[in-house]
């Protein structure tokens, strides 16, 4: 970072189905909860960039950086940022641009996503944008498809079983027990999720981060500082379509940028307290983990295992990750940036990373947060 | 969102590029395509074609394996609401399908070929034709692994699986395929020698078979040589229909309840694949009963109206 740059306050609503409020009432929730939490004004927020993937489908509304901007008193510039679910983190990104470049000081950066006024099947055609109209789509694969490629593949290559697998959205309902703001406050075991209907052989419904409704807010500054330092942004591409890459079982765009990110932070892996990885689908969370390197290919189960027999106290989607928070798509990114720090907090942790992507690991953006009291 | 009909367009000149063999990497049943695919499950698959390439494709085999060699069809996938009819490549499996040799592909005579689940009426309707025109038709022996039951009337010719390896190493089998089954290695196929000395006696084979082996029959001896017949139970939904075979190969007594399991879920198979590859039959005709069946079949089939 060129600038030292602060996360001032954050906010934002419980992840859910939210039948009674609008696009506009979500994200003036998160805005309305981070701006109270940090020791700016209204009028000290001097851009807005909102991340938003399905606004135009799911609500028949665009134009939403200047929908949220009017959500303040003084209208500061805004813009939209869309990399699918890797939108948050793209939004973070664009923000840390605008400081650095001091052509901001104070930048509102808000996720949000409403997906529940629109049929499954609707939101799950909506969802394949994200993948590649051309050589995806005429299959009539889903995205839980997609992932279900994935984890065969990944099965076979390492003989992960389905059982193992099984643990991933375990330990993420367990963690998500905990937490206020996660759709699913829950513990569900192991069994229970090996069991559950399938959805894209051999990945099941408790295997899929679901369908929410949800804002999240932010506001980074360098005019105003607090022990919460953003230390690095980092974002990689891939190829949009799976099919055009080398191998099914590894998302190079994690590794770039969490190698880049490690190296602007100036930490390496063993520095880092609290981990919030990108679990859209349970072997995703795996895969991540390997990418991000703190297992060997094939062996992350085994920080799942040691997590859920107690073995390790590794802080690792303590929040309940998107399985049991929700994924209101392009507020995650932001949502886990919120979670790093409340953890570094809570925990007099140093460092923390968080680690968000879009579509298939094809956009991926890596955050790095330093408690610095 | 959907796709639109200048996306399809593109989308299905790309995918003709790639109409070439190749290996399945992975695969997925996925319960819900997307909904312009309709609500049945479809096995979709990732394939690494011959020329390197890598694609997104559904499926057409029951039991898919990562390694498994695919070959490609072009079938109609679904219309669009402007009406423009998509069609898409589909991958189906390669491995057991014996290859014909170039010679071989001359036309050889017609076999008459009668397909349907189990329990359709196929063996009553062979035995009627045994009867009724011995002298001009003749049912071609199935040889199986499996073994022998109470039952069988003599259609089968029992060989182990060593001994059905080694006929189809020497290019003896024209069409083979594996049945699915529980309870033990089922392999059925049929011997070219046994069709040929039907021929050369001057008389029409006929062959009692399912869509592998008739598929099989078609690459090897040409469509044209096959006159074929898909045989229908009454009913005018599937549900009916699998109940009448149900009740038919329970009545019958010849198959275990085990086995009987196995025989409907291959049937369901077999009704989908009378509207998947309507091009391998040349009349479709529904088994209400005997006498108007045993008609339609005198009427088509040449010699027998003759006789």
């Amino acid at each position: 970072m060129q600038r030292a740059i602060s996360l001032i306050g954050s906010g934002q609503t419980r992840f859910g189905e939210w039948w009674d409020k609008s696009l506009r009432d979500l994200m003036a929730e998160a805005l309305d909860s981070a701006l109270s939490a940090s020791p700016a004004t209204a009028l000290d927020i001097d851009a807005v960039i909102v991340a938003n993937m399905l606004g135009e489908f799911t609500n028949a509304q665009a134009h939403l950086g200047t929908l949220a901007s009017a959500l303040l008193p003084h209208r500061p510039p805004a813009l939209r940022v869309e990399a699918a679910c890797g939108s948050g983190s793209l939004a973070v990104h664009m923000a840390c641009a605008l400081l650095e470049s001091n052509r901001a000081q104070s930048v509102l950066v808000l996720g949000v996503e409403k997906m529940t006024d629109a049929s499954q099947e609707d939101i799950a055609s909506a969802l394949m944008a994200a993948a590649d109209a051309e050589l995806d789509r005429p299959s009539g694969i889903t995205f839980p498809g997609i992932f279900g490629l994935i984890a065969r593949r990944y099965m076979h290559e390492y003989g992960l079983t389905r059982d193992e697998l099984s643990l991933v959205s375990a330990v993420h309902h367990m963690h998500g027990k905990e937490n206020p703001y996660a759709q699913f406050r829950s513990a569900i075991p192991p069994e229970t999720i090996s069991k559950s209907p399938l959805i894209a052989d051999p990945l099941r419904l408790l295997d899929c981060s679901p369908i929410s409704d949800g804002a999240a807010a932010l506001i980074l500054s360098t005019k105003y500082q607090t022990p919460m330092r953003l230390l690095a942004s980092q974002v990689a591409s891939d190829t949009v379509s799976i099919t055009e890459r080398p191998s099914l079982t590894s998302f190079p765009a994690t590794k770039e940028a969490c190698e880049k990110a490690l190296r602007e932070a100036e930490i390496s892996l063993d520095d880092v307290g609290a981990v919030e990885t990108h679990d859209c689908f349970s072997i995703a969370a795996l895969i991540n983990l390997e990418d991000m390197g703190f297992a060997n290919p094939g062996e992350a189960i085994r920080i799942y295992k040691d997590i859920h027999e107690g073995k390790s106290t590794m802080r690792l989607n303590r929040s309940g990750g998107l399985k049991a928070c929700g994924h209101p798509v392009a507020a995650t990114g932001i949502k886990q940036i919120i979670d790093v720090a409340k953890q570094l907090q809570a925990h007099e942790e140093r460092y923390g990373i968080a680690h968000n992507f879009g579509g298939a690991g094809a956009t991926c953006g890596v955050h790095v947060l330093a408690s610095m009291p | 969102m959907t796709a639109t009909p200048p996306i399809i367009a593109r989308a299905q000149a790309k995918r003709r590029e790639s109409l070439q063999d190749g290996t399945i990497e992975s695969f997925t049943l996925l319960a819900h395509p997307l909904k312009e695919f309709g609500s049945q499950p479809r096995t979709i698959g990732m394939i690494l074609l011959d020329s390197g390439k890598r694609v997104l494709a559904p499926l057409l085999v029951d039991a898919p394996m990562i390694g498994m060699h695919v070959h490609p069809r072009m079938r109609l996938s679904y219309a669009t609401k402007e009406g423009l009819r998509v069609y898409e490549v589909a991958y189906e499996a390669s491995a057991l399908k014996p290859v014909a040799k170039e010679e071989e592909r001359v036309f050889p005579g017609y076999i008459l070929a009668l397909t349907g689940p189990s329990g359709v009426g196929k063996s009553t309707v062979s035995r009627l034709l045994a009867t009724m025109s011995a002298e001009y038709t003749e049912p071609v022996p199935i040889l199986t692994t499996r073994s022998p039951k109470q039952g069988d009337e003599g259609e089968y010719v029992y060989v182990s699986k060593n001994e059905f390896d080694a006929l189809r190493k020497q290019s003896k089998i024209v069409a083979m395929t594996e049945i699915p089954s529980h309870s033990e290695e089922r392999f059925y196929g049929y011997r070219k020698d046994d069709i040929e000395a039907i021929w050369n006696k001057g008389k029409l084979p006929v062959v009692i078979t399912e869509m592998h082996l008739l598929q099989g029959l078609a690459s090897h001896f040409g469509r044209r040589s096959i006159l074929s017949f898909g045989l229908l139970p009454p009913g005018r939904s599937k549900r009916t229909m699998l109940s009448h075979l149900l009740h038919r190969l329970r009545t019958r007594g010849r198959d275990t309840e085990e086995h009987i399991r196995d025989r409907m879920k291959n049937a369901e198979r077999d009704l989908a694949f009378f509207k998947e590859r309507s091009d391998l039959f040349d009349h479709i005709v529904v088994n209400e009963d005997l006498d108007s069946l045993m008609a339609i079949l005198t009427k088509n089939v040449p010699g027998l109206s003759n006789g």
